[in-house]
């Protein structure tokens, strides 16, 4: 009999557990991955990866839209960009896809060949609506368009940089104020000088230690794919032939890039190689004195160290400057009419006039005007990066089936920068597999 | 008396009196009545999603392209000629034979030491199976850490002893065994649970009476232990199977598949074509041909196990 | 009774010593950490304990507004439960006809079971996420707890637990004119608590970490669990905010190792009426 009683005993707390638990934390405010900022009659809903600060910043610049806008209610959900991916491709499948969403511009073929988004056109001022064209980029307002209609609305440029240990620098006898190197020899040079043995050595001292180094000048780690990018524009070499129909990865251009970064590991010893390294943990510990990163790297700078950092502009190991952006954009879904419409429009245009707040999160906003309004003591980084992208930089490429592009190249090139091929099989071996995947396209 | 022997005990000559058709009839339309519930369930959420998925495989069908052409055998030619498929099926195999081996290992020898008459049982039983309650996220986290290869503890320790920082994330043939590590850590504590309550279902008698013939804590362990756990093992090592054959979460995180594809296992991959590629078809290719190998394998481990106890 | 003497255990204590090590330090290291700064963590050579422990990183993860803990555990809880409970209803007879009882299609039926478990739910996602909308399940919990209730891995289980348990003693219920829900309730059952209890904790764990699903599937603060919400937390901050994550990882395992403390004592609490009571 004892043992029924504790069977049943268990499922008696697991109902209770059902029960009781509910009563517990309830009429909370809720503020979290999920969002509901206002209480207007007209509810809109809005996914986004924006993670981390971003996201803080965004549900902030919200809170004051939806003050300002008492009839509109907005229900935010977070959830990091890969399972994004999934969730809005599930969600359109379905038939029930949010109000509005964000991507990036890379992105926007793909969906636009799905047919699922609306046509912006007439939201910008070419179209007779309010988003001027010409206050952004030429290349940013090229990543918006798929097949020639304007389909999402840019919020930021985020892209490459780098971060500096200043005090590592005058450790070793650099200014951190000097004008950047211009050439692969010169990078090399100030990343000897930065890469210390466990004796103090600098990796251009004949003594220096290899097999030992307590301090790297440099990094290959942190997001391969688009330091090769930005190469691989430095080069004068690009991702696809311009009638896009050849992958050239492995050009002349794309195999001088990845050298150099292979070289930077296995000839001057100045970075360790890819895999097993963390480039954050590393800089935030003082053991790395230049992390290529990103814009997003200015809220976490403050946070994670006591390091003494700055932003610096993407190094230069080719004949040309070109680094690698991205652009965070709006979209909404073909499907959408009437008033929820009318109420993401207010949303877009609302942020979209107010982009200067976006700079809090260390991207920089889409639009020129907005950039330019930029305060220098507070946005250093946002206004040296940003001038880089509207200066060099290649925006990134955008193609229907771009996220399985980058699958194929990914591991090749963590191949060549753990010395697991060279660089030309690995070049050849993505060029390969992204080519296959071009023509099934 | 004879009607519960008939209906409790296997290989009777079988009687032809009408009465006993009906008790077997009763028994078939019990035996459904049991099933029912479960099996209602189990075909609305599992069997109609299964045979969608197969269905899918014989289509080129990307989640929003309006079209979805019936491309036959299609999917399964090329996943013959894919490489990528033909490393990370070699992957799986080698992480899962590892961490099989592992956790069925560990978890019976923690279950015999902790079901010894020792003091502290409940706190061994508790804290050996912390581990598993953790998400793979926090065990990534807390992994990927141990393992750096500059600032890991492993690496920190090892140097005491002289031995120069290991990469082991990041050397080829070092990264599956760290991961396989990583999840004998992680789960061991599934078995050893499972063990626990098969040992203490073996009779006491058994055990006094090869202590009087004289026999040794080895020779009980291997003669009377082991084989009457057999379907304990059984089941140890069908489930064990099942589910890491499907390894993902712990190469997402703490490897990316990488270096290379050192680390890229079915799963791993799969999650990349059906979700990054968004190729469901195939992605449901490579599912029904992992489904066909673990059940497979699945069946050579029922009639090797099975087959083991004759003697 | 056996003797207690430390000599005949010796090697158990020694065994058991060593696993529990290997179980330790990684453990430690994550208790440790999330009392340390962010600075702290990051430091060459590594700092095993803080030098000036804090609760900064605690304090952090449970007033960060992004960070909803409470509701989180609050809506793991009860699908893990409703879960739990769907799951042993379920189960438990589907596995006594295959444990016990003779019918055709026996052997048949339990080989597709496990056959269709071995299809990852990768591919199984967008045909069950047309179902959820379907049968507007779409964020409740109801998503949460029944799609996933028919658990093979349950009835494996519990099949072979009821096997072993000897007919003797369902044939003498037999003979006192049980039917076969009276033996299943009446003797099986009983015999069967650590098996229930064992696999409730299985089922329980396994829900309660489960992400992929819940994350597709919902879209409210009211069903978001605690994985989904803690992917959110390590996608954000696991890079430059170790301790915090750390801190909510740990906070977040609480509520189940309480769970587990519980029924763990029950599972033996089980095992000992069966043996005492059964041979």
């Amino acid at each position: 009999m004892f043992k029924r009683l504790s069977f049943v005993t268990t499922l008696v707390i697991l109902a209770a557990l059902i029960l009781v638990v509910p009563v517990m934390a309830q009429d909370e405010e809720p503020t979290a991955d999920v969002s509901v900022l206002g209480s207007g009659d007209i509810s809109i809903s809005f996914w986004n990866g924006l993670t981390g600060s971003d996201g803080v910043t965004l549900n902030e610049m919200l809170a004051n839209f939806v003050a300002e806008n008492p009839e509109i209610t907005v229900t935010t959900e977070i959830v990091a960009w890969n399972d994004l991916y999934a969730k809005l491709q599930a969600a359109f499948v379905a038939g029930n896809p949010p109000d509005v969403f964000m991507l990036h511009a890379s992105e926007v073929p793909q969906f636009g060949s799905y047919g699922v988004l609306k046509d912006l056109g007439p939201w910008y001022t070419s179209g007779g609506g309010w988003f001027p064209d010409d206050d952004i980029s030429e290349s940013t307002l090229n990543g918006m368009m798929y097949e020639g209609t304007l389909v999402a609305i840019p919020l930021d440029n985020h892209g490459r940089g780098l971060w500096i240990n200043v005090d590592m620098f005058e450790a070793a006898g650099l200014d951190p104020d000097m004008d950047p190197p211009t050439t692969y020899e010169g990078w090399v040079d100030l990343f000897q000088q930065l890469t210390l043995d466990a004796d103090g050595n600098n990796a251009a001292s004949p003594d220096f230690d290899p097999e030992n180094v307590v301090q790297w000048g440099y990094a290959v780690g942190e997001w391969p794919r688009v330091n090769f990018l930005g190469a691989l524009a430095q080069q004068g070499g690009s991702l696809v032939s311009e009638d896009g129909s050849t992958v050239t990865v492995n050009s002349e251009a794309g195999i001088t890039a990845l050298q150099q970064a292979v070289d930077l590991v296995y000839e001057y010893n100045v970075s360790p190689p890819e895999a097993g390294f963390d480039t954050w943990n590393a800089f935030g510990a003082g053991t790395l004195a230049v992390i290529p990163t990103g814009t997003w790297f200015r809220n976490q700078a403050e946070t994670f160290s006591d390091i003494n950092s700055r932003a610096w502009p993407a190094p230069q190991f080719g004949p040309e400057p070109g680094t690698w952006f991205g652009a965070h954009a709006w979209m909404v879904p073909a499907s959408l009419e009437g008033e929820k419409l009318d109420a993401v429009e207010t949303l877009i245009q609302w942020v979209s006039e107010n982009q200067v707040a976006w700079a809090a999160s260390g991207q920089v906003p889409a639009r020129l005007s907005a950039q330019a309004a930029l305060d220098a003591d507070n946005y250093p980084s946002n206004i040296l990066l940003g001038q880089g992208f509207s200066d060099y930089g290649v925006l990134d490429y955008g193609h229907v089936a771009i996220q399985e592009m980058y699958a194929a190249l990914d591991p090749e090139l963590s191949e060549a920068l753990n010395g697991l091929k060279t660089v030309e099989e690995a070049l050849n071996d993505a060029a390969e597999r992204m080519q296959a995947v071009l023509d099934r396209n | 008396m004879s009607q519960s022997s008939t209906m409790t005990t296997p290989g009777r000559p079988k009687r032809r009196f009408p009465f006993e058709i009906d008790l077997k009839r009763r028994e078939w339309i019990a035996a459904y009545l049991f099933l029912a519930p479960f099996l209602l369930f189990f075909s609305v959420f599992v069997v109609r999603a299964v045979i969608a998925a197969v269905e899918m495989s014989f289509y080129d069908w990307q989640i929003l392209r309006p079209t979805r052409p019936f491309v036959g055998l299609d999917n399964y030619n090329e996943l013959l000629n894919d490489d990528v498929w033909w490393i990370s099926l070699k992957n799986t195999l080698v992480f899962t034979v590892m961490t099989v081996t592992g956790t069925t290992i560990l978890g019976l020898v923690s279950a015999v030491a902790v079901t010894r008459p020792i003091k502290g049982q409940g706190f061994y039983r508790v804290l050996l199976y912390m581990p598993s309650l953790l998400s793979v996220g926090a065990v990534g986290l807390i992994w990927v850490w141990l393992l750096n290869t500059q600032f890991g503890v492993i690496n920190y320790i090892l140097s005491f002893i002289g031995i120069r920082p290991i990469n082991w994330l990041g050397e080829p043939e070092l990264v599956l065994p760290a991961l396989s590590l990583t999840t004998i850590w992680w789960t061991f504590g599934f078995p050893m649970l499972i063990f626990i309550a098969g040992l203490q279902a073996i009779p006491q008698q058994l055990y006094e009476a090869a202590r009087i013939d004289g026999a040794n804590g080895l020779q009980i362990f291997f003669r009377i232990t082991l084989p009457l756990l057999r379907p304990t093992i059984l089941f140890v090592t069908v489930t064990g199977v099942i589910s890491h054959f499907q390894v993902f979460g712990q190469p997402l995180i703490m490897t990316t598949g990488g270096p290379g594809r050192s680390s890229y296992t079915v799963i791993y991959y799969l999650y990349q074509i059906a979700w990054t590629a968004f190729r469901m078809g195939y992605g449901a290719a490579v599912a029904v041909a992992l489904a066909v190998i673990m059940a497979l394998m699945t069946l050579f481990q029922f009639i090797f196990i099975n087959r083991r106890v004759e003697y | 009774m056996n003797n207690f003497s430390l000599g005949k255990n010796v090697w158990s204590y020694v065994v058991l010593i060593g696993i529990s090590l290997f179980v330790i330090m990684p453990l430690s290291v994550a208790v440790t950490q999330s009392f340390m700064t962010n600075q702290e963590v990051n430091r060459w050579p590594p700092k095993l304990i803080p030098t000036e422990p804090t609760l900064d990183s605690y304090e952090q993860v449970v007033t960060q507004e992004d960070i909803r803990l409470d509701l989180w555990l609050r809506n793991s809880l009860i699908a893990a439960s409703g879960y739990t409970l769907a799951v042993l209803v379920l189960c438990a007879p589907a596995a006594y006809a295959f444990a016990r009882l003779k019918f055709p299609g026996n052997n048949i039926i339990f080989a597709i079971l496990l056959v269709t478990i071995m299809i990852p739910q990768q591919v199984t996602l967008i045909p069950n996420y047309l179902l959820m909308r379907d049968l507007q399940w779409l964020d409740t919990f109801n998503a949460l707890i029944f799609p996933g209730a028919a658990n093979v891995f349950g009835v494996f289980l519990l099949r072979q637990f009821f096997i072993q348990i000897p007919a003797e003693l369902e044939e003498a219920a037999v003979l006192d004119g049980a039917s076969y829900f009276g033996r299943f309730w009446h003797v099986i059952l009983p015999l069967s608590t650590n098996a229930l209890v064992a696999l409730g904790i299985f089922v329980f764990l396994g829900h309660y970490n489960d992400l992929f699903w819940p994350l597709i599937v919902t879209n409210s603060l009211e069903t978001r669990t605690l994985p989904v919400g803690l992917q959110v937390l390590n996608s954000s901050y696991a890079g430059n905010f170790r301790p915090m994550v750390l801190a909510g990882a740990i906070l977040s395992t609480i509520p189940i190792l309480i769970v587990y403390i519980l029924f763990q004592r029950r599972i033996i609490q089980g095992v000992m009426l069966t043996g005492m009571g059964g041979r």
